[in-house]
């Protein structure tokens, strides 16, 4: 009873990340239609960032403003800089379907390399704002803690604040019209460019948040969250990477997955499984958990 | 553009390797070693070539396939006591064999999903080493070619014989390729990636085709692999995420349809990490600097390569001449 309890727990933590990353793939694919692998990069240097900020003044929450504003500014950039000039670049030819998943990757190498050139390819600890202590409930000892407790908090709260401003804003529905049919959009009248833009701000902030909370409960390096973006992009399938209730749930059953992997079967299969979920649900179901019924293409 | 008949072709190949042989008795151990490097990383990047330029279908981890294959053959040496020339076969025949599961799900996927789930083989795969005692953790295997022959005399180094192995393996998985990329399956794949629907019109099987593709292409990444382990190690820190940027920044500067050009963007390859050697001298030698330098320089390159000349500069050239051609 008791491990299955902190098998649930864990999953809940470990999911939260993941949808936190799922959500930030699944917004920028949505506006651009592109799969964002530089996102892992962008979350290292806010992470960076914060962790910068934490040394110095040691107040955890000013770090998770810069962290987030940073993470909104860079994803507006790259969205600005990167990928309009790519879209009006490239049109034809044999690598034209791949140009943007390429120059997502080249630009994850561009920025893990400066990050390695500014700070160091060494590991290091980015310590937690709150206890990581295992509470005990009575008399046992849960493998939950303060921290865990926060980074689900704080997932909520996003998850929140991201549907409200989807449901219940003009500026969601935009987002939403861009999203679903961008030449309907703009001959709506809604200026898509800019909603694209904004689609990598939400992106970023969300990759932020992700980075700055699972950060305290493992290490901190230049490559340090390329295994999040992985478990990210899983998620993002699992759910069907067109919808954003589907990215939360696709990180929820994979931290659940996960957490059930480590628990009863061993850390050495983690990675195994992932991977055999990851073909199992693109063959069995293509369109996601709550994706629409149209057929994947680029 | 004028083709090579396959006989003349197999002369042309025939006189490279001689030249290259004789080049490399003339050169330091260093250069030699670069030798060693540049055919193998040339077959890595025809493997992409296939893949991509070909069947059109992209894969961000293609240094899996070059760790599946190096482990696979480091093993059979291992607990096989297999020679040499087995433990290649066994390098080829497993990773086309992993290749041929993962061409079976990406002939259903497209684009982002295939290309994410490469990704994620590329990044969980070296978790994998530290997790089974049979592969050796950090450290690894150990994988040799073996001493030279004694009838190459004491001159003859364990570098220049690596070179020999690596030349003589390259320039014959070459010439195959060559072979089977001018054959029907290299026009059907040819016809995949142009356009799919337009290939199955014409009774081209593209599914089929494609798992073909992926299974032939991750089979030669295994080779290649198999080759890179000799020369270096076959442990996880072989096989990084940047070794799959490394091979798909060098297809994309070659000009990714062009197997002629992967020689080309395995020389460009090679020597970047000299220029940033001398870069990073005139900063000062920090440390930061000194890892990370080679690996910015390729993702730039890799980037504004995407970006101006997305099929690589032997296609810009050829549009060019085709307009010309036209006024």
């Amino acid at each position: 009873m008791r491990n299955l309890l902190g098998t649930l727990l864990i999953g809940l933590t470990l999911g939260s990340v993941y949808s936190l990353m799922a959500l930030a793939l699944v917004l920028v694919w949505r506006s651009t239609r592109v799969v964002n692998f530089a996102q892992a990069g962008q979350a290292i240097v806010t992470t960076y960032i914060a962790y910068e900020i934490v040394t110095r003044t040691g107040v955890f929450w000013l770090a998770v403003l810069f962290a987030v504003a940073a993470g909104a500014l860079i994803g507006a950039g790259v969205e600005y800089f990167l990928m309009r000039t790519l879209f009006r670049h490239v049109d034809e030819g044999p690598v034209a379907a791949l140009a943007p998943v390429i120059a997502t990757l080249g630009l994850l190498g561009v920025i893990r390399s400066i990050v390695g050139m500014i700070w160091g390819n060494d590991f290091r600890s980015f310590y937690s704002p709150v206890s990581t202590d295992n509470f005990v409930l009575a008399g046992e000892t849960i493998p939950f803690s303060r921290l865990n407790l926060l980074i689900i908090l704080a997932t909520v709260v996003v998850m929140i604040i991201f549907s409200i401003i989807f449901q219940r804003t003009d500026l969601g529905l935009s987002l939403r019209a861009a999203a679903f049919q961008p030449e309907i959009a703009r001959l709506a009248g809604i200026r898509v460019g800019p909603i694209r833009t904004l689609g990598w701000v939400f992106a970023g902030v969300a990759g932020a948040i992700a980075g700055v909370l699972v950060t305290p409960t493992t290490i901190l390096s230049p490559n340090s969250l390329d295994l999040l973006l992985v478990f990210g992009f899983v998620a993002a399938v699992i759910g069907g990477l067109e919808s954003l209730p589907g990215a939360v749930l696709g990180g929820l059953v994979l931290g659940l997955g996960v957490s059930i992997v480590l628990n009863y079967v061993g850390t050495s299969l983690v990675f195994p499984s992932i991977f055999v979920v990851l073909i199992i649900s693109l063959i069995v179901r293509p369109n996601g958990l709550l994706g629409n019924k149209k057929v994947r293409s680029a | 553009m004028h083709k090579l008949s396959t006989k003349k072709a197999l002369i042309a190949f025939v006189i490279f390797g001689w030249i290259l042989v004789i080049v490399a008795d003339r050169v330091d151990e260093l250069r030699v070693y670069q030798g060693a490097t540049i055919a193998i990383t040339t077959l890595s990047i025809a493997s992409i070539i296939l893949l991509t330029g070909y069947s059109g279908q992209v894969s961000l981890g293609h240094g899996a396939f070059l760790a599946f294959g190096a482990y696979a053959a480091a093993l059979a040496q291992t607990y096989w006591q297999s020679p040499f020339w087995f433990t290649l076969l066994v390098a080829v025949m497993v990773s086309a064999a992993f290749g041929f599961i993962l061409g079976f799900a990406a002939g259903r996927l497209s684009g982002p999903y295939l290309a994410g789930t490469t990704l994620a083989l590329a990044v969980g795969l070296p978790t994998l080493a530290n997790q089974f005692s049979f592969l050796g953790g950090e450290t690894g295997l150990v994988y040799d070619a073996g001493l030279p022959p004694a009838r190459f005399g004491e001159e003859f180094t364990l570098y220049k014989w690596f070179f020999w192995i690596a030349v003589f393996v390259v320039l014959i998985a070459m010439f195959l390729l060559r072979n089977l990329l001018n054959s029907r399956f290299g026009r059907t794949w040819k016809s995949l990636r142009a356009n799919p629907t337009a290939a199955a019109l014409c009774g081209v099987n593209v599914a089929q085709s494609k798992v073909m593709a992926f299974t032939i292409s991750a089979g030669v990444a295994g080779l290649s692999g198999a080759l890179l382990g000799m020369i270096s190690i076959v442990a996880p820190s072989a096989f990084p995420l940047s070794l799959s940027f490394t091979i798909i920044t060098g297809a994309i500067l070659a000009g990714v349809t062009s197997l002629l050009g992967s020689m080309l963007g395995a020389v460009v390859l090679v020597v970047i990490p000299e220029i940033a050697d001398v870069i990073s001298h005139q900063l000062g030698d920090s440390e930061k600097v000194v890892t990370n330098l080679p690996g910015f320089i390729i993702s730039v390159l890799l980037i504004l390569t995407v970006l101006f000349s997305p099929n690589g500069p032997a296609e810009a050239m050829r549009k060019r001449r085709e307009q010309h051609a036209k006024h």
